[in-house]
């Protein structure tokens, strides 16, 4: 490989991506110990890819140059898609969002997953694209994100001493930064069988109707709980407000001790807003994105609240 | 830098063929096969003039690598006339004025060829959210609606 | 040309001729053509500073480089290149003046290895301050971006100004502003903004050039200046314009980016180090929004004065153009702006100042419009402002001021029967101006708007066409033309006029391609929606000269006067003896004299040209001349929309845009044309916008530069036609492709206006700038 790292930072030169990929060898995985292995082997080097969709075009920019690109998706397993009435979902890591979102249990249970999937970029993408790859990629922005909160998805990792789960809330650290350690990687998402009742929805703002990165992304679900003070019991999830996708916390316990009032839903927007710790980016300032938290999470819980009013 | 050996079929005709890790479909079909309907207009993704059918899904052909065609149907704009006949779409297309410069139409094409296959009466909304991904700046897409609603009339 | 009656294919809605081929993709585009193994790739060497002189460049580390065949900088290009000033180096030489400008350019095997030794070129800067504002920029103590501006080579209508970073300064002085300002009842003054945008072909830039062993260069390019890029590289290098041949296949959208020389010469000076071999130059889509021409932006300041019964009395507006580095064309859209500054209005008193200045940003080009869009948002939003003002309705206000036939324009020249009255009615009509509607739920707010507009084909005085027609021994027809189908749809309208002209059918046509310096007939280029118009008038000329060939050779034949002679359908008939002759054989063979006494007539061929004769100077102290442009075509757009006030995004209900074209030749492409200017006009209006940070880009890919997608669109476009005949128009056509998006993003802001009573002076008219300003009024008000 000659385009070494001292000359692509070259000052003397604009730096812009490059017209192609650069130069790298693809290695198609057939079991979990061989990818295990070639980590171990290769480090940094190494890359694995699914989708591709966020791989290719950092490698292009410049951000990252693997020699090794492992693909995941081949191994058995990877792009699987099951339900069972008892346990839920498990998706394959590999699954593309596509097919999630045709899914016929997917669509009958988990109507929430669809619509956020549904924001992402457009179809020909998603073809390719895997809600695997939208988590592990640990974008602040992943449209897939706030529903896996809110749904209380768990990652299932493989590592060197077998597999292990992460919890949806604790899998994302930091922009670009997951709980996954060096030499792991995702294997499926498990999404249990949400509370009886629930209802749930994505609201996303982009700078245009179609495809855009979130300036805002806030899921909300609810659902019937005698035990809770309410009434009921909510869980909101945001994305592209703060380094993580993040739960709503104090939102979430307000709303379930108290009746559900119109100010009330006021008060828990207010409260998501105080949660978001946006930044000024090319997509929108952070005044804005501070409005847009309140004023979507609230536009989110009328629709959820309408809903399970309604199946009443 | 390693180099594969593919087997897929290609608009209907079975071929090989060796590529390098890194060559993407996109660069495959045009540069390594000549077959320049499908464009590159932006290597991210994102405007979807690559746009391609592969196992009858549109795919950003810009994002594949050519080496994951191995066992695969890849279908181009080159492929959707049969025997000097050209599809409903096409043809629609012409009537309808549904291009203009032309360099989005292949991609356009596929991707309304893939909603056609998978949803045959598509309303308005669900025409203009396949084509999302398809950028024009010719056009102001008005057409290339119209042109896949009366496709999707005719096949239907 | 004449206006006639049709009774063949104008004025019908031909399909186009390019569709089959495009909907096959068996459509050529520049990347498309196959060169084969000699083919060498360029990769350019970009300045990462706005401004910077070049202290040292060391190109020896990439020439070692393995696959490498050799390495250009400036050193290879001595003489200056420009379109109408000579400003720019096609690799720099001393200085740096944008991020993006051209130091070096290597050449190699493969674009991945070109690309890689781009990486190893060394490059010393001195870095000196950027100017990154117009109004700095004509500070007496601002950096001078080009030392050297008054030894430029320069037309006679533009005027820099030396020892300044000012290439050109327009002036308009009619009537006396200072002392009408007393007349008025009622003054508005604002400040209007637009910022750089981008013209976003999907097909990226793209040059292959080869150089011979003589030293003769071919270009393949998409392109909508071939003979232009012919004169001006040729010029630049040294050589006469016939030892360059420039070839365009279709061009996978223009829309002014590709007008004038932007990227070509860096291929043609990279290959002529590499003799024999075609060098390719392909643009990346982040090179596209880094380094190629630009809107450029602007500052403009106006004060408008009107009295209480409605009469507009005086205007005064000063742009500051943001040129950028080099002004390609920028230089005159500062004229041509001027010289339209009023809008369509009639106003006796007006002062307008337009100045041209450089500064170290992209360079300005021309864009759909060529300024236009850039001054109407100003113009059109404090018209409705200063209709606020004094109380009356806006549609009416614009009514009782725009131009109409014989009103004195700001130039002093008079104007030419102009139906934009009657587009105003009509777009007001078509959106049901006046009448409240109500929007589709509580939290979102509806509200009308209009702008009107005009814009002439800016362009040298003398700017010429031609075309010739050449029969085929089945009778079809090749019509050769220099103009380019840029998705226009020039060459469909071209087939029409020429079957028209001869009387042949439609299918009967061909119009050849690609458009070749080589062989095609001159054509100055494809730019100012000039070619339905110029062209038009070149190749109907053609066809009536073969058809007058033909009809001579058939009236000696059968010894008739030519006058009851016509071709219909393909036939000779005659009135007459209503005797018929095919074309067939007989356009090329000729026919045969009687008893075998030899033939008569011969292969047929028809030439013809236009150019404007009447286009004359401007006084350069007042503006002032008899007729400073060929022709306006103007237009109205009124839009209906809906704001959401939870996230202030702009939903567009119904867009109605009303233009007229004199004569539409294909009514159906006319009402593409205003179909997607609207889009693009609104995606300009809602989205777009290059965002500069130090003279650097920050979006510079489609992750972060949105357009208009399918779902962003209006829901409802409704296109009205007006037709009242240019004088010197065929059938009385004059141009729609650039006017259909010119109104667009004013008709927008003045929506959103009435719709909330907010009102954005800078574009673009973004979601979060709309909710923000409705936040502080909300809290100003509590």
């Amino acid at each position: 490989m000659s385009a070494s790292t001292d000359i692509a930072k070259n000052p003397a030169v604009l730096a812009m991506p490059s017209p192609g990929l650069p130069k790298f060898d693809y290695v198609r995985a057939r079991a979990p110990g061989e990818v295990s292995a070639l980590l171990a082997e290769h480090g940094d080097r190494a890359r694995l890819f699914m989708g591709g969709t966020d791989l290719f075009v950092q490698m292009r920019d410049g951000v990252i140059a693997p020699k090794i690109v492992i693909d995941l998706k081949t191994m058995p397993g990877m792009t699987d898609i099951a339900f069972d009435a008892r346990s839920g979902l498990r998706i394959g890591a590999a699954a593309s969002m596509n097919a999630i979102a045709a899914h016929p249990a997917v669509k009958d249970h988990y109507p929430l997953l669809v619509e956020a999937i549904e924001t992402v970029a457009a179809y020909p993408l998603r073809t390719r694209a895997t809600m695997g790859g939208n988590l592990c990629n640990g974008s602040p922005a992943a449209d897939t994100a706030p529903a896996a909160l809110v749904l209380e998805a768990q990652c299932v990792v493989m590592g060197s001493e077998g597999e292990w789960t992460i919890p949806a809330n604790e899998f994302f650290l930091h922009v670009r930064k997951t709980a996954m350690r060096p030499g792991e990687f995702l294997t499926r998402i498990d999404i249990p069988i949400p509370p009886e009742g629930w209802a749930g929805r994505y609201v996303k703002l982009g700078r245009n109707a179609g495809g855009d990165l979130a300036i805002v992304g806030a899921a909300v679900m609810g659902y019937p709980d005698k035990s809770a003070g309410s009434g009921y019991r909510f869980r909101i999830a945001l994305a592209s407000v703060a380094p993580t996708p993040i739960r709503v916390p104090a939102a979430e316990v307000l709303l379930a001790a108290q009746p559900i009032s119109e100010g009330l839903l006021d008060e828990a927007a207010q409260l998501a807003e105080a949660a978001a710790k946006p930044i000024d980016d090319l997509r929108g300032t952070a005044r804005y994105r501070k409005a847009m938290v309140r004023n979507l999470t609230r536009r989110a819980l009328d629709d959820v609240w309408q809903q399970l009013q309604k199946e009443r | 830098m390693t180099v594969h050996e593919i087997t897929f079929t290609l608009n209907g005709m079975a071929q090989s063929g060796m590529v390098q890790s890194h060559t993407t479909l996109l660069t495959f079909l045009r540069e390594g096969l000549g077959l320049t309907g499908t464009k590159n207009g932006c290597a991210t993704g994102e405007c979807g003039a690559c746009v391609v059918l592969m196992n009858g899904e549109p795919v950003n052909s810009c994002l594949v690598l050519a080496v994951e065609i191995d066992g695969a149907e890849i279908v181009t704009v080159e492929g959707l006339a049969q025997d000097g006949q050209l599809e409903p779409l096409q043809q629609a297309f012409i009537d309808h004025t549904g291009t203009q410069c032309g360099y989005c139409t292949p991609g356009v094409l596929i991707s309304a060829r893939a909603l056609l296959n998978r949803n045959p009466s598509p309303s308005e909304d669900e025409i203009k959210d396949a084509l999302r991904g398809n950028l024009c700046r010719c056009t102001g897409y008005k057409r290339i609606i119209e042109a896949v609603k009366m496709a999707a009339e005719k096949e239907g | 040309m004449t206006t006639k009656e049709s009774s063949g294919p104008v004025g019908t809605n031909v399909k186009r001729i390019d569709a089959q081929e495009k909907v096959t993709g068996e459509a050529l585009f520049a990347d498309d053509l196959q060169f084969g193994p000699g083919l060498l790739f360029g990769r350019i060497v970009r300045s990462p500073h706005p401004h910077a002189l070049i202290k040292r460049i060391d190109t020896s580390k990439a020439e070692a480089y393995p696959g490498v065949k050799a390495v250009v900088t400036g050193d290879d290009t001595p003489k200056q290149i420009g379109l109408y000033l000579k400003d720019r180096h096609i690799f720099c030489r001393d200085r740096v003046r944008y991020v993006g400008d051209p130091v070096a350019g290597v050449i190699a095997i493969s674009e991945e290895i070109a690309e890689e030794a781009t990486r190893l070129v060394e490059v010393e800067y001195e870095v000196l301050e950027a100017v990154l504002d117009p109004r700095r920029g004509m500070e007496a103590d601002a950096p001078l971006i080009h030392p050297d501006l008054a030894d430029y080579v320069v037309p006679d209508f533009i005027f820099p100004k030396a020892g300044t970073n000012i290439p050109n300064h327009f002036k308009i002085r009619k009537g006396d502003v200072e002392s009408a300002w007393a007349q008025c009842d009622a003054i508005v003054e604002h400040e209007f903004k637009v910022p750089h945008v981008q013209h976003v072909p999907i097909e990226t830039h793209i040059a292959i050039a080869k150089v011979d062993q003589r030293g003769q260069i071919t270009l393949w390019t998409s392109s909508q200046s071939p003979f232009a890029q012919r004169n001006l590289i040729a010029e630049s290098l040294g050589l006469s314009q016939s030892q360059v041949r420039v070839i365009s296949p279709y061009v996978g959208g223009g829309f002014g980016c590709k007008a004038g020389v932007t990227m070509e010469a860096l291929a043609v000076v990279m290959a002529q180090k590499v003799p024999g071999h075609p060098v390719k130059l392909r643009l990346t889509r982040e090179e596209e929004f880094f380094t190629t021409f630009v809107r450029q932006g602007l500052i403009a300041k106006t004060k408008i004065g009107a009295t209480n019964d409605g009469k507009i009395v005086a205007m005064r507006t000063e742009y500051y153009w943001d040129a950028g580095a080099y002004t390609e064309y920028g230089v005159n859209i500062t004229r041509a702006t001027g010289y339209s500054s009023t809008g369509p209005y009639e106003i006796p008193n007006v002062q307008a100042d337009s100045y041209c200045v450089y500064t170290n940003h992209p360079v300005g080009g021309a864009f759909r419009g060529f300024g236009m869009p850039e001054i109407h948002w100003g113009i059109e939003q404090i018209i409705d402002l200063l209709a606020e003002e004094i109380g009356m309705d806006k549609a009416e206000f614009r009514l009782k001021n725009c131009i109409r036939e014989g009103s004195v324009i700001a130039t002093g020249s008079k104007m030419h029967p102009v139906g934009l009255a009657e587009c105003i009615e009509k777009a007001a009509a078509a959106i049901d101006w006046g009448k409240d509607d109500p929007p589709s739920a509580l939290h979102k707010k509806r509200g009308k708007g209009m702008a009107i507009m005009w814009k002439a084909p800016a362009m040298p005085p003398n700017a010429g066409s031609s075309a010739w027609v050449r029969f085929n021994e089945d009778a079809t027809v090749t019509v050769g033309i220099g103009g380019q189908e840029i998705g226009q749809g020039t060459f469909t309208v071209m087939a029409q006029m020429a079957a028209e002209t001869l009387g042949v059918p439609m299918e009967w046509i061909r119009v050849q391609g690609p458009i070749d310096t080589r062989y095609s007939p001159y054509e100055w280029q494809t730019v100012a929606s000039r070619l339905t118009w110029s062209m038009g008038n070149a190749v109907v000329a053609a066809a009536a000269d073969a058809r007058r060939q033909v009809l001579e050779l058939v009236a000696e034949h059968w010894d008739e006067d030519i006058e009851n002679l016509d071709i219909r359908n393909g036939e000779v008939i005659s009135y007459q003896s209503e005797e018929t002759l095919p074309l067939k054989n007989m356009v090329v063979y000729g026919l045969p004299k009687p008893e075998d006494q030899g033939w008569r007539g011969g292969p047929i061929i028809g030439h013809g040209n236009f150019m404007p004769s009447y286009v004359t100077g401007l006084d350069p102290e007042t503006g002032q001349g008899p007729r400073s442009v060929v022709h306006y075509t103007t237009g109205c757009q009124a839009v209906d929309l809906e704001v959401d006030t939870i996230t202030g995004q702009i939903t567009i209900l119904r867009l109605a845009a009303a233009f007229d074209v004199g004569k539409a030749i294909n009514p159906d492409q006319v009402r593409a044309q205003m179909e997607g200017g609207a889009v693009q006009g609104a995606s300009v209006a809602l989205f777009e916008g290059l965002r500069l940070e130090g003279g650097k880009l920050m979006n510079h890919s489609f992750v972060d530069y949105r357009i208009a997608t399918a779902v962003d669109m209006p829901f409802e476009i409704i296109p009205i036609i007006v037709e009242v005949p240019q004088d010197d128009g065929p059938w009385g056509a004059r141009g729609i492709g650039e006017h259909s998006m010119v109104p667009t993003a004013p008709a927008i802001a003045n929506a959103v206006a009435n719709a909330t009573g907010v009102r954005i002076l800078d574009l673009p008219i973004t979601a979060e700038k709309v909710y923000l300003l409705l936040e502080n009024r909300l809290q100003a008000g509590s």
